[in-house]
């Protein structure tokens, strides 16, 4: 492995764990409640459903078959939650990349080395990019063990294709990050940027599915690429993937752009 | 011989503040460069165009003869920043290890022989470094891979008085073994042991560049002659660059400008008991020096 992703990874390595502790605790948590719901049908019965607001339902994904295991499983772990906490992880690991050794001022150093920009920004990437797939694969193997001792009867299959949107949801917005912080050199900036897009992203791709005026926004949003497939029901949304792969390469080509002609730490 | 580090009409804005404007500047390969100036000058700015960390408004940088963008021109390249930051939870001594390994490696044992040097502890975690210790590591890094070319901003700042001996010793040695340091400082003092060409930057502007030994034969010297028995004054007017002389008896006090030479014959034919001679500062060398510049440029400018 080349010396700076391990070094990358090295520098990580608390907060890696830490994440994937919380996010395992949080699966395992909510996925384990689901037989409390269905030893009570009430609960989650149409009728009962159908006293939430229209806008939380929406904003819940639809929660039309939440007394499913299917349905409970995307509305606690794929819908909000999951992603919400596992990009928080990726924006931070991303800020770990540039901007937060720039703003510290340790990155001077670091770009006094042998080593092209370019070069520097790519492993510093590929250090993130390991990381969040390390903690995509554990919370995978924790979610996919969590939802059988449950008793959803969700296939692996289904599973991973919806475990594979988010790990490449999270992996655009860490890039995202990176990103701005390699163009700007400020933490601030690029998380401003990450939870604006994000959120807005989110509630267009959600709540504006059914408001004409908005609903043309979504497919810049990048939820949008991640839910509309529906890969806990359909699988694979290969389209989808692609794009957000996709956009996750053109995002780092802005990167490497952007920092390999900027003046670093002034 | 080529020049190790070169810049021509090297300019650097921070938007419309000027960083440094129209540096023409040559390092000689194995010479000790003193780069002075108050804070703030263009000295760091200097030093961070050559290490490729921001990018020139306009004019260029080699150094060995490359662009400063050719990443392999830093492998030869030994740097102090002025401003050292190490944190985290790392150990300095991974931490050394790592810039050795991104290097391409040092020799066995350097890192603990020059630790050892500087008497530094290098098993701390690098957020809990003290200042002095932290400069400790800076060094250690700097000079551990046995750069042609050692940058050092500000590099005793820091440091008590023995480890700056040491530290000056290191650079000496550097010399001895053919390497070219250059070495910025906000005072004289701090250089002039070691330096052999200072140069002085003042707001941006390079307004000097002066050989050490040059400028010590350029210093003005206050001298006192002691004499077995009364001299003529006559015998000490109008030798060349001797001034202001009061003879009083069998003493004579003077001011020389440069060399003493035609003050010591003219001395000679008298018998001489006692002279003193006061080391010459060169530190109000400096500051006629800029007096004279900025004389010159309010005059140029009005």
């Amino acid at each position: 492995m080349p010396t700076l992703v391990r070094k990358s990874l090295g520098e990580y390595r608390r907060a890696l764990i830490g994440w994937t502790v919380g996010l395992c605790a949080f699966l395992t948590m909510y996925i384990s409640i689901y037989a409390g719901f269905m030893d009570d049908p009430e609960t989650f019965s149409a009728q009962a459903v159908a006293k939430y607001p229209g806008a939380f339902r929406d904003l819940m994904g639809g929660m039309s078959d939440i007394a499913t295991g299917r349905g409970y499983l995307q509305a606690v772990a794929y819908q909000l939650l999951g992603p919400l906490l596992f990009t928080m992880c990726a924006a931070i690991l991303g800020n770990r990349a540039i901007a937060g050794p720039e703003e510290n001022k340790t990155l001077e150093l670091t770009l006094t080395l042998p080593i092209d920009r370019r070069r520097l920004l790519l492993e510093r990437w590929a250090a993130l990019a390991l990381g969040l797939l390390i903690v995509a694969l554990v919370t995978l193997a924790v979610a996919t063990v969590a939802a059988s001792a449950a008793d959803m009867n969700v296939p692996f299959g289904k599973i991973l294709a919806a475990h594979t949107g988010l790990f490449l949801l999270v992996l655009f917005f860490g890039t995202l990050t990176l990103c701005v912080g390699a163009a700007s050199g400020r933490r601030q900036v690029a998380l401003a940027v990450t939870g604006v897009w994000g959120v807005a992203g989110y509630i267009v791709e959600t709540m504006g599915r059914n408001v004409d005026a908005i609903s043309w926004l979504r497919w810049i949003s990048p939820s949008h690429y991640y839910l509309d497939g529906r890969p806990l029901y359909e699988g694979w949304p290969y389209g989808d993937y692609l794009v957000l792969l996709g956009a996750t390469a053109v995002l780092l080509m802005t990167a490497l752009l952007a920092f390999e002609r900027r003046d670093v730490g002034v | 011989m080529t020049a190790v580090v070169e810049t021509e009409g090297l300019t650097k804005f921070y938007g419309a503040r000027r960083g440094l404007e129209d540096l023409t500047l040559e390092i000689r390969p194995g010479e000790v460069f003193g780069y002075l100036g108050p804070n703030g000058a263009g000295k760091t700015t200097t030093i961070r165009l050559l290490l490729d960390v921001i990018r020139p408004t306009s004019g260029r940088a080699t150094v060995f003869g490359a662009d400063t963008r050719d990443p392999r021109v830093r492998a030869r390249i030994g740097y102090l920043p002025g401003e050292l930051a190490l944190e985290g939870r790392e150990r300095a001594r991974d931490y050394l290890q790592f810039l050795a390994d991104v290097r391409g490696g040092v020799s066995r044992g350097r890192i603990d022989d020059l630790a050892e040097r500087l008497d530094a502890d290098l098993s701390v975690r690098m957020g809990e470094l003290s200042k002095g210790n932290k400069q400790k590591v800076g060094l250690i890094q700097a000079f551990m891979h046995e750069p042609d070319l050692l940058i050092l901003d500000e590099p005793t700042g820091g440091l008590d008085p023995l480890v700056q001996q040491e530290f000056l010793a290191m650079v000496r040695e550097a010399r001895t073994a053919g390497r070219t340091i250059l070495m910025s400082s906000h005072v004289l003092a701090e250089v002039e042991h070691v330096a052999d060409r200072v140069g002085i930057v003042r707001a941006g502007r390079l307004v000097a560049v002066e050989d050490i030994a040059a400028l010590r034969e350029r210093a003005v010297r206050h001298v006192e002659l002691h004499f077995d028995a009364p001299v003529p004054a006559e015998s000490f007017q109008g030798l060349p660059g001797v001034r202001d002389v009061v003879v009083q008896g069998a003493s004579l006090r003077c001011t020389i400008d440069g060399r003493p030479d035609a003050l010591i014959k003219a001395a000679a034919r008298y018998t001489v008991v006692h002279l003193v001679s006061a080391e010459p500062d060169l530190e109000e060398i400096f500051l006629t020096y800029y007096s004279e510049e900025e004389g010159r440029h309010a005059h140029a400018g009005a």
